[in-house]
């Protein structure tokens, strides 16, 4: 049997719920019958230290951890975190980067140029997507806290799920408030263009 | 919201579950019939016990503990075992090294009771993402000289786990399920069993001949353990299941078969994916004892054989062994185990495997022109943001170390002296990175205070030693006794959170029983009172008594005071910091965030720069604060000196 996988790699920072998106997206990916692995990469920080994820599912079980050069998919959910999975992205530039316009600075260094950012981005892909989640989420969700939801709803449209699969996998995650919340994230990001 | 019981528990056989490996551990637990389970909390192995502790009770197992150590979990566990209990302790790869007295009389002794059996899960944790140390526990496994498993997914966790069971309570043997973080901390597809019921008996055997280690019995147990236990595991490893051959009858132009044992498997399928190569592969389930002959006819069909595997050259020089034991011979590739040599090493001996280090391997080994050039991906380097593991917003630790800070360089400008500071095992680890950098020696859970003496008693310095109060419970107790009785002038400083908090807010013998589930059945101890009976200097500081706002400014002091005093008087201070693990704190509080008085705030990055707060940042020139990070402990509103920080009213 030939492993026909998909592969993403997710990147963010510790706290803003990476490790809930995984179970997410998962369990909706299981329910309709794929194997699914997830795996995270994270120290000992529950907040602000940087943590990448995997995401694979196929006809078989995927390693958790896949081949440098290889995923289809790269999700940053702050948009400098891109810059440190690119390893991932394949070399024929179809890696589709979905990423968060969020910024998180740190005091006392840097923070790379749009100029240097996109330049890069450029030499590593063709399917660059820019998601605003945060200002949705604050602004039309108006709850911070729902901006991956908003990142979820937005790659639907590159995945083989409805949007009812992943409000099914919500409604196991999520009750009363939080869940309304994260639906109407869900639904922001769906019909974002 | 499902819960826990409703996750774990329920199903039909043949459900299929996202189950992350440990979850699929408690499942394979609760289809052996599991009677107890003992544990001490450590990444990557403690959801274990955190869903055992959950559910236990609505399950019908007789007892689950969070122990006060991995030595007193293994005590408790290897008792039950004994009188004929189908028991389980878990730990994460360093507390074996703490059971491990314990464990190796366990190991010989051999239960009369039919139901017995023992599985001891330790999950390593190779690349250390959350460990003081990288340690491969397979090492233990010659000296116990006990059966293991190891399994590289979580369907495999699951009926490993059984499998562990089964083998335990033929050989009356303890067994290790041997886990690494990428097995405990991925989640995939498992399709469940069906819950067994406990069989265990109110009527038992607790003959000494068998369970008491000494030299009357101990040298007929271990002669037993070795040549009919360990012997009869050798025979079940040889025909097990768990060992098997994949891509059995496949042939390829380098004569070359694959030899490797949990998650390196999965990770050795992508890596010949990717090269487009086929190869034979031995994987190894029962990792101890290795099945010798089965190792041996698979190594006779090749001329070259690679060893697959994360850290120490385990399997390696055991196939090494085995080649030359059967006149075998064949080139042996891995880590070239007897080099030393990183020239001469295909993989490493440090650090975690992916697929791409095993496809590097494998083209130094087969001169395969692979698709993509990974070293030129590999060599591709991006301006990256430093970001360091940090403290969560409103964490106690960050104002004890605000404090610290302020209180030594008074204590230093006051007389001059060398200030050091020894670092133990819990979050508080990240104040020894700058720019606070508070530690000088560090090696393992509890050693702080002891290693503060190891400079005290040979050199006039002030030496502190920092500890948290989980990790003064699972063995700082010996140490402070041991500085007290030998006079030595340290101060140790117990940062008082409440819980185990790194690991995900566990409960230990101080917290406090009003707010955790299974309190109802605990005596809490009072760390005052048995400070107090030690004989020591005490103080006590909480965060919650008197002006909040003079907080920092009132245990600054304490710090200064007794700091002074050990310097002058030769003095044991400890100062127990009170002052709870945030995450706990804003379950039963309500979080009142903080916010910038724009006028007020004249930026000068105290709040940011200084206190470093992660949910504080700098935002068109005054200091900005992000109302989803912050969790409203309030510190920044006591230090700004422009009373620039306000409270959102309640």
């Amino acid at each position: 049997m030939t492993f026909d996988s998909y592969t993403i790699v997710i990147t963010g920072l510790g706290g803003q719920g990476l490790i809930s998106l995984l179970q997410i997206l998962g369990n909706a990916l299981m329910t309709n019958g794929h194997k699914v692995i997830t795996a995270e990469t994270h120290g000992l920080s529950q907040r602000g230290g940087r943590v990448i994820c995997f995401l694979r599912f196929g006809n078989r079980l995927g390693a958790p951890i896949p081949m440098i050069g290889s995923t289809d998919m790269i999700i940053a959910t702050e948009k400098s975190c891109i810059l440190d999975v690119l390893k991932f992205a394949k070399p024929n530039k179809s890696t589709k980067l979905i990423i968060s316009t969020d910024e998180k600075k740190i005091i006392n260094e840097d923070y790379p140029s749009e100029k240097y950012l996109i330049s890069v981005l450029h030499e590593n892909s063709d399917n660059i997507y820019f998601v605003p989640a945060t200002e949705i989420a604050e602004n039309l969700v108006k709850n911070l806290k729902a901006a991956n939801t908003v990142i979820l709803g937005y790659i639907l449209r590159f995945l083989p799920l409805k949007k009812e699969d992943l409000e099914e996998s919500l409604k196991r995650q999520f009750s009363g408030e939080n869940l309304d919340i994260n639906l109407k994230a869900l639904k922001e990001g769906h019909k974002l263009q | 919201m499902a819960t826990i019981y409703n996750k774990i528990v329920k199903g039909n056989p043949g459900v299929e579950r996202f189950f992350l490996g440990n979850e699929a551990i408690v499942r394979g637990g609760l289809e052996s019939g599991l009677d107890v389970y003992t544990f001490y909390p450590g990444t990557p192995s403690s959801e274990v016990g955190e869903i055992f502790l959950e559910i236990f009770r609505d399950v019908g197992m007789k007892w689950v503990e969070s122990s006060i150590n991995e030595k007193v979990a293994i005590e408790v566990a290897g008792a039950a075992y004994a009188r004929g209990a189908t028991v389980m302790v878990g730990m994460k790869n360093v507390g074996l090294n703490v059971a491990s007295d314990p464990l190796l009389a366990l190991a010989t002794t051999r239960p009369k009771n039919s139901n017995s059996a023992l599985v001891i899960f330790v999950a390593d944790d190779p690349q250390q993402h959350s460990s003081a140390v990288e340690m491969d526990s397979r090492n233990y496994l010659k000296l116990f000289k006990i059966p293991a498993l190891e399994p590289s997914n979580s369907q495999e966790c699951l009926e490993f786990t059984k499998r562990a069971f089964k083998i335990s309570r033929e050989l009356k043997l303890p067994v290790v399920l041997r886990t690494v973080t990428m097995v405990s901390h991925a989640r995939s597809n498992v399709v469940i069993g069906e819950i067994k019921r406990s069989e265990i008996a109110d009527d038992f055997d607790l003959s000494r001949e068998v369970n008491v280690a000494s030299r009357l019995y101990f040298l007929e147990l271990k002669e037993d353990q070795i040549y009919n236990r360990m012997n009869q595991a050798l025979k079940m490893s040889e025909s097990s299941s768990l060992n098997r051959i994949e891509n059995e009858d496949v042939k390829n132009e380098y004569e070359l078969g694959i030899i490797t044992s949990g998650v390196s498997y999965s990770y050795v399928r992508e890596a010949l994916d990717f090269l487009e190569l086929s190869a034979p592969i031995l994987k190894i389930g029962f990792i101890n004892p290795l099945p010798e002959k089965l190792i041996a006819s698979f190594l006779k069909r090749f001329k070259q054989i690679f060893v697959v595997e994360e850290n120490d050259p385990y399997l390696e020089t055991q196939v090494m062994a085995i080649a030359q034991k059967n006149g075998l011979n064949l080139k042996i590739y891995g880590k070239d185990p007897f080099s030393y040599s990183k020239e001469t090493s295909l993989l490493p001996f440090v650090g975690e495997l992916n697929p791409t280090k095993i496809s590097l391997a494998l083209i130094k080994i087969t001169h395969i022109a692979p698709k993509i050039d990974l070293n030129q991906i590999e060599g591709k380097k991006y301006k990256i943001l430093g970001r360091k593991p940090i403290l969560c917003p409103g964490c106690p630790h960050r104002t004890t170390g605000y404090a610290l800070q302020k209180a030594i360089t008074k204590i230093k400008s006051k007389t001059g002296k060398e200030i050091y500071f020894f670092q133990d095992i819990g979050c508080y680890t990240l104040l020894a990175f700058p720019p606070i950098s508070f530690a000088n020696v560090k090696y393992c859970m509890g050693s702080s205070i002891a290693l503060a003496q190891g400079v005290a008693q040979t050199n006039g310095s002030l030496n502190i030693a920092i500890i948290g109060d989980g990790t003064f419970f699972h063995s700082g107790i010996p140490a402070l006794l041991n500085g007290i009785y030998n006079k030595a002038p340290i101060l140790v400083l117990i940062l008082d959170n409440g819980w185990i908090g790194m690991t995900g807010q566990q409960p230990h013998p101080g917290s406090d029983t009003r707010y955790y589930k299974e309190g109802n059945f605990k005596k809490g101890i009072n760390l005052e009172d048995f400070l107090q009976g030690t004989g020591a200097y005490v103080s006590i500081i909480r965060h919650d008594e008197g002006n909040e706002k003079e907080y920092t400014a009132r245990l600054k002091e304490l710090i200064y005071e007794k700091g002074l005093d050990v310097l002058e008087k030769q003095n044991l201070h400890v100062i127990v910091v009170k002052d709870e693990c945030i995450q706990e704190y804003i379950k039963r509080h309500k979080v009142r965030v903080r916010h910038i008085d724009v006028e007020l705030c004249n930026n000068c990055g105290l709040c940011y720069s200084q206190f470093l707060c992660p949910a504080i940042n700098e935002k068109d020139d005054v200091a900005y604060i992000n109302s989803s990070l912050c969790l409203g402990c309030g510190i920044c509103e006591e230090i700004c000196p422009n009373n620039a920080i306000n409270r959102e009213e309640l």
